[in-house]
Parts: structure tokens; C-alpha cells; sequence
């Protein structure tokens, strides 16, 4: 009588366990010892796309078809081992030829005497995860150009927007702050991408010269002009041309540059007939356009000519939280280009990048890093692998152990700065700052911020 | 002509993507008239498929394969017969037959092979 309860629980039990394997939405397959397939639940079936019919009798590998299986095969280190393998993170090949990123969990699988009768794998689908992990990343990646800082994030926003039109793009930022990629990212990002990509610095040669190599020349043009020399407008025909410091270009050379831009075509040197130009201009500079408008030394046509789309790129002290991000993508970088392998980079010595103000920006950090890598042997990059200049400007050791000091005094810095630059008015100060007024205040008496009794509100209302 | 396969144990390797070893068979008249190893350690896609070229390879036959290996391996004119399993001698041998389209030499969850006798040697 006991003996038929047992075999009917045992049977129920059996029955719930199928169930349950049905309806989860792991994929699961057992073994046997010779490795062909024994059991293939529903969740296998959709991930793998293989009807259960077609995989039961067949060796696992056949079927499963991940990267793991030749070489580090998880059923294999079980078997082998004896004991359970989890959260593996692999792929497989599905019926579709698309890869599957999966996460495998293994382990024996025992008959009731406790005998080894073969293994059992578990596999989730993480695609969703993958993919959701990939957007995150993208969110601060934009071609070459990583950032998680507020402004900048608007930036990329309407980045593949500009992209799209053929508009003259105006890119203002101080030196070393990526102007040169961002104008890469937006050719890349537009339908021009498939044409060239040319760059131009026009503060570097003298009228004569930077005609000749924007407009190009006809043979004869000049003594030694033995052919025709095409020049960055017609090298860039379809595609993107970067002219890089357009403020330093002589007034006399702004003319010629804004008949391009308003006609769309150019005379190379010693031509009688004009060429047509289709070409989208990307103008960039370190200096404020508009100041030099009002000094006169800029002429206001061709800065309305290429401030159609205007893109500021914020320097490196006002994105610091971007700081950590870069210092990894350098390392990584150049842990590739000279074969190293450096781990990172020292709670330390990221402190000390974290308080230094960068004046040459971006570029700055990338030589110091470039500097550390060639010091730092292996491991870590510790404090005193940085280059020795960057030594004073550290706060006193209490205040610069952890990041958070760090990120505390530059933040105090900067709240003083724009409170004192806004007469104490702290809406201003805010909106200068790109934080709402609360945070401020929170700030201010986080940070413990002394502020003088007047404030720009009463000094404004005082005024009149 | 030169058939290039990937091998594990003695078998065709689950999944090109990782596979670590090839084997190059010269084929003249029907006949295997040289046969040879080549580890297949390179990992970036571009570098395997140009491998493959640079070894003369006119077939490919493998396991699995992803879409980016499929794409890449063609673009170098290289024919492939992908999703084969089995020994290598008993692929071979069919291949040689022009027998290699049948469900004995397929992996599961594959539309079956169009009725082709793929068939080396001519070369």
C-alpha cells in the first residue's frame, strides 16, 4: 500500500518537474555519458531554434553550437570535475546564424542511488540584457568621442540631426576639446560618409599658400606648376571639408572663402572657368567669433555664413565627470598600441586628475596618460608615475584620499566661481552652472559654502 | 582546387567563429593529393577569412557559422558549405561522392541542403 503512494507521488512528482521545465524560460538539456542529448525543454527550442524531435539523440554540440564547447566546454569541466559550473557567459550559434549571447549554468545530473548519469545545462538569453548594456554604452559614445556629462549628452543629442541637413556647422571650443572628431562624428553620421573626409588647418600657412592648397592649381598657374594640382575643395567633392582654426584666417583670405561658401564654387589658381563645389564646410575654432566680429578683425558676412549651426564644446574642466571615462578609454588605447597591459589606474592618481584643471583640455589628459603608461611598468598607474607638474596643484593629501574629495573641492571652486561672477545671484549662478536653484542651495550648505549677506536679488532691487 | 575544413577531434569544429585548427586538402581528378594542418588561432573576423584566401582555399566546409564569418568568407569567393557535421574522413569521403547534402551530415534545426552534389577534384 506505502509502496504504491511512493510510485504515485514519485510519477506526480515527475510530472510537475516536466511541467515546470516546460514553462520556464531558461533553456535546459541533459546529457547522457556518450554526450548525446537526452532531454530538451520548450525555452531550449527558442533560443536555439532547433525542435526538440530534431536535437534529442544528437551530440550536445551539434546542437547547443557555442564558442565554449571546442575549447573550455562548462558540461565538460563538470563532468571532469564533478561539481557545478554557474553564471558562464558564452554564445551560440542559433538555426539563423545569429549569435546568442547565453549564460550557462552546469552540473551533474544523478540517478536516485546518487549515480552519475550524465549533466545538465541551463542557459538564459541575454540578448535583451546585451543589448540594453550596448544602448547604455552608446549613450556616452559617439564614434570616438565618450562622454557622460550633461552638456554633452545634449550635444550628441542633436548631433545626428545636423548631421542629416547640409548646413555649415561652426564648431566652438577651446583648444584640445575634440573638434576634429566631433567634425569626424558628423561626417560619419551623414550621408556624406561614404565620400571624403578632409581637413584643413587654415591658421598654419600664409594667404598664398592656404589658397593653393584649399582652391587648388592649373598648370602654369605659377613658376614649377608643371600640372594641375587639385586642391582640399576638390579632394573633399561630395563629402565633408574641416577647416580648423577659421579665426586665425587674414582678413583678405575671408573674402575668397566667403565666395565659396555663398556661390558654392572656387577658381583654382591660373583657372579661367569656376568649379562647382559640393561640399559641406565644418568651421572650427578656439577663439569667440562673435568677440573678434566686434574687434573688426572678423568679417560679420562670413561669420553669419558659417554660424548657421553652431556646436560648443565644453572644456574638460567642465565635464570632469568625464574624467574617469576617458582615463579608461586612454589606457585602453594604448594598452593595444604598444602591446601593454595595464590594469588601470590608482584611486590616487585619479584624484589627482580629478583636482587638476586641464587648460589644454582633453589632449592634456591623453599625454599625461600616454606619460604614466611609459612609466608604469605593469599594474596600476600610481600618483607618482603622473608628470611631476601635476604634483603642486594637489590639494592637501586630507582632502584629495578619495574621489569624492576631489569632486567636492572642484565643485566648491566652481559654485564660488559663478556665484561671485553672477554678484551672488544664486538663480543666475544656477543657471550658469546648468543645476536647478535647490541643488544649489543643497550644495551650498552641503559643502558648507560661506556666502557674504547680500545676495544679487536685493543688489538688482537696490539698483533702480 | 583546395578544400579547407575545421576541425575538433578528429570532427567538424561546432562553430567556425572559434574554431582553432583547419585542415587544407588539395584535390586533383577526384583524387586527395596532399593533405595538411593549419592552426586557425586568429581571432578578428577579417583576418580569418583572409587567411582562408591567402591559402588558396576555393571550399570551405564547417560547423555553425555567424552571419559576419558567412559574409566576410564570401566576399573572398570562397564557397561554403556551413552547418556539416560529422568525421572528417566520412565528410571527405562524401564530398568526394558528391553525397555531403545528406541529413546524416547536417546539423539539426537546418533547412536541408538543395539537392547539390558538392563535389571537389576537377582542379
Amino acid at each position: 500500500m506505502a509502496g504504491g503512494l511512493n510510485k504515485k507521488y514519485s510519477l506526480l512528482s515527475r510530472n510537475v518537474t516536466d511541467i515546470i521545465l516546460e514553462n520556464i524560460s531558461d533553456g535546459v538539456f541533459t546529457i547522457n555519458h556518450t554526450w548525446h542529448i537526452t532531454s530538451f525543454n520548450r525555452a531550449a527550442e527558442t533560443i536555439t531554434g532547433i525542435p526538440r524531435d530534431q536535437a534529442i539523440g544528437r551530440h550536445c554540440w551539434e546542437v547547443f553550437r557555442s564558442n565554449m564547447c571546442e575549447r573550455d566546454c562548462a558540461l565538460r569541466r563538470t563532468m571532469k570535475q564533478g561539481k557545478p559550473f554557474v553564471d558562464t557567459s558564452t554564445y551560440i550559434v542559433n538555426n539563423r546564424k545569429r549569435r546568442v549571447p547565453v549564460v550557462v549554468c552546469t552540473s551533474l545530473l544523478k540517478d536516485k542511488s546518487g549515480i552519475v548519469v550524465g549533466g545538465v545545462e541551463t542557459f538564459r538569453d541575454m540578448s535583451t540584457v546585451e543589448q540594453l548594456r550596448k544602448e547604455l554604452e552608446d549613450r556616452f559614445h559617439l564614434g570616438d568621442i565618450v562622454s557622460r556629462s550633461a552638456s554633452m549628452k545634449k550635444v550628441f543629442a542633436v548631433l545626428p540631426q545636423i548631421a542629416d541637413s547640409y548646413s555649415t556647422v561652426l564648431l566652438q571650443g577651446e583648444t584640445g576639446t575634440g573638434k576634429e572628431l566631433m567634425a569626424r562624428a558628423l561626417h560619419d553620421l551623414s550621408p556624406r560618409r561614404i565620400r571624403p573626409f578632409i581637413a584643413m588647418n587654415c591658421g598654419a600657412l600664409p594667404d598664398t599658400l592656404l589658397e593653393s592648397e584649399l582652391f587648388g592649381y592649373k598648370a602654369g598657374a605659377f613658376t614649377h606648376a608643371t600640372r594641375d594640382k587639385p586642391g582640399r575643395f576638390a579632394l573633399a567633392e561630395g563629402g565633408t571639408l574641416f577647416l580648423d582654426e577659421v579665426g586665425d584666417v587674414s582678413p583678405a583670405f575671408q573674402v575668397r572663402l566667403l565666395r565659396v561658401l555663398q556661390e558654392r564654387e572656387f577658381m583654382p589658381l591660373g583657372a579661367i572657368i569656376p568649379v562647382k563645389a559640393n561640399v559641406r564646410v565644418i568651421a572650427s575654432t578656439n577663439k569667440d567669433l562673435s568677440a573678434l566680429v566686434a574687434e573688426g578683425t572678423f568679417r560679420q558676412d562670413l561669420f553669419y555664413r558659417i554660424n548657421v549651426v553652431r556646436i560648443d564644446l565644453p572644456p574638460l574642466r567642465d565635464r570632469r565627470e568625464d574624467i574617469p571615462l576617458l582615463v579608461e578609454r586612454f589606457i585602453t588605447r594604448f594598452n593595444n598600441l604598444r602591446n601593454r597591459n595595464i590594469a588601470g589606474i590608482s584611486r590616487d592618481a585619479l584624484a589627482i586628475l580629478m583636482a587638476h584643471t586641464y587648460p589644454g583640455n582633453i589632449r592634456e589628459l591623453e599625454n599625461i596618460i600616454e606619460h604614466a603608461l611609459v612609466l608604469c611598468p605593469k599594474g596600476q598607474i600610481e600618483p607618482h608615475h603622473l608628470p611631476g607638474t601635476l604634483i603642486p596643484t594637489i590639494p592637501s593629501p586630507p582632502r584629495t584620499k578619495t574621489i569624492g574629495a576631489a569632486v567636492k573641492s572642484a565643485e566648491e571652486n566652481e559654485i564660488t566661481t559663478a556665484l561671485k561672477r553672477n554678484d551672488y545671484n544664486r538663480l543666475a549662478a544656477a543657471r550658469e552652472l546648468g543645476i536647478h536653484k535647490s541643488t544649489l542651495f543643497r550644495k551650498i550648505n552641503a559643502l558648507g559654502i560661506r556666502l557674504p549677506k547680500i545676495d544679487g536679488r536685493t543688489h538688482r532691487r537696490k539698483k533702480p | 582546387m583546395k578544400v579547407a575544413l575545421t576541425v575538433w577531434e578528429n570532427r567538424i569544429s561546432p562553430v567556425l567563429d572559434s574554431a582553432s585548427m583547419l585542415v587544407v586538402i588539395d584535390i586533383r581528378k577526384g583524387m586527395i593529393v596532399n593533405k595538411h594542418y593549419v592552426p586557425f588561432y586568429v581571432e578578428l573576423p577579417h583576418a580569418r577569412a583572409a587567411l582562408l584566401a591567402d591559402l588558396g582555399v576555393r571550399v570551405l566546409i564547417c560547423g555553425a557559422m555567424s552571419q559576419l564569418y558567412e559574409n566576410l568568407i564570401q566576399a573572398y569567393g570562397i564557397q561554403i558549405i556551413s552547418f556539416v557535421t560529422g568525421d572528417i574522413e566520412n565528410v571527405l569521403d562524401a564530398y568526394l561522392k558528391g553525397t555531403l547534402s545528406r541529413r546524416t551530415f547536417q546539423m539539426p534545426g537546418i533547412q536541408p541542403m538543395r539537392r547539390r552534389r558538392f563535389r571537389g577534384g576537377r582542379g
